[in-house]
């Protein structure tokens, strides 16, 4: 495979490998540079890109392995993600009414245990189907759903405490 | 579409089992003006989505191993060079044999000497091919034989 057949078949990707990296590392800056090496690792074993399947599948588990690798050793040595204080009241009161929960929904996302935010992400955000996400996340379609469903459930449950809190 | 419609995709989207099609049919509705109040809370969820799904990366991916390829093949270029080199000073030095090359001169001037050997047998054998010329001559002198009977043959009569 050469260069220009490796960038047709994996770079049509690398909007949704940076979205699932950001959803997980936070910081656009790491997500980047994670995509950038999940490029270079995939770049280096493309001898073996024709063998699988579904390379979408693929380059979206070494990316999801690569994030959670990274922030297991960030975890280790300390260094934890700052979150923006979305439990602030006050400030989401003000986006509530405004009508522009959006950002109070990626900071309720970044609450999320890791599996149910790649879930949620690969599904309400980036539309694959539960076969695909099961391939993606090395699991079987059944437990996607449940994991999905509990995502869903843990998010509107997020915003109808704020919403509450908003409106009364 | 109507209300109850939407309200029972939503109950079975928090179950995890709306299709993609009815789920793109929430995100429409959500997008729409016309969301109830008692449905607003939901509206967020699907925007964000939605928006989620724009968001791009800006930085461009890398592959330094184009270059390195290049230089790679560069590298052969440059050995071969050297090899040239070194082989051509080698040549032109002439006399600096190796041992070995020495044993390999020895090898090949008895070769040419049994070479030599067999060629001048082989030009002996030619030499003896001469005398059949001389037998050719003969069955060409036994036609006057033939002229000589046919002269008999006609005093005879």
């Amino acid at each position: 495979m050469n260069q220009k057949e490796f960038l047709a078949t994996v770079l049509p990707y690398k909007d949704k490998l940076y979205r699932l990296a950001k959803r997980l590392l936070v910081s656009a800056e790491e997500a980047e540079d994670a995509v950038q090496e999940v490029y270079l690792k995939l770049w280096k074993g493309r001898e073996n890109i024709g063998n699988y399947k579904n390379p979408e599948a693929f380059a979206v588990t070494m990316t999801k392995n690569f994030c959670l690798d990274r922030l297991k050793s960030k975890q280790a040595s300390n260094l934890k993600i700052v979150h923006s204080n979305y439990q602030n009241g006050e400030n989401l009161q003000r986006k509530v009414e405004a009508n522009d929960g959006v950002e109070l929904v990626f900071k309720i996302m970044q609450t999320l245990p890791e599996k149910q935010r790649m879930v949620l992400q690969l599904r309400d955000v980036e539309q694959f189907d539960f076969d695909e996400i099961a391939e993606m996340m090395e699991s079987n379609p059944t437990a996607i759903r449940v994991t999905l469903s509990r995502a869903r459930k843990a998010v509107r449950e997020q915003l109808i405490k704020q919403y509450n809190y908003g409106v009364s | 579409m109507e209300l109850a419609e939407i309200e029972k995709l939503l109950e079975i989207y928090f179950k995890g089992e709306t299709t993609l099609g009815e789920e793109e049919l929430l995100q429409e509705f959500f997008a729409s003006q016309q969301v109830p109040a008692h449905m607003e809370v939901y509206r967020p969820m699907f925007l964000a989505f939605g928006t989620a799904k724009e968001e791009t990366i800006e930085k461009e991916i890398v592959l330094l191993v184009n270059r390195t390829s290049q230089y790679w093949k560069w590298g052969i270029a440059a050995s071969f060079v050297i090899l040239l080199g070194i082989a051509g000073f080698m040549f032109t030095k002439g006399s600096g044999l190796s041992a070995e090359e020495e044993q390999a001169l020895a090898e090949y001037n008895k070769a040419k000497e049994t070479m030599m050997l067999l060629s001048a047998n082989f030009n002996k054998g030619t030499d003896a091919m001469l005398h059949l010329n001389e037998f050719n001559k003969g069955i060409a002198n036994m036609s006057v034989i033939d002229q000589f009977n046919q002269s008999k043959s006609l005093i005879l009569k």
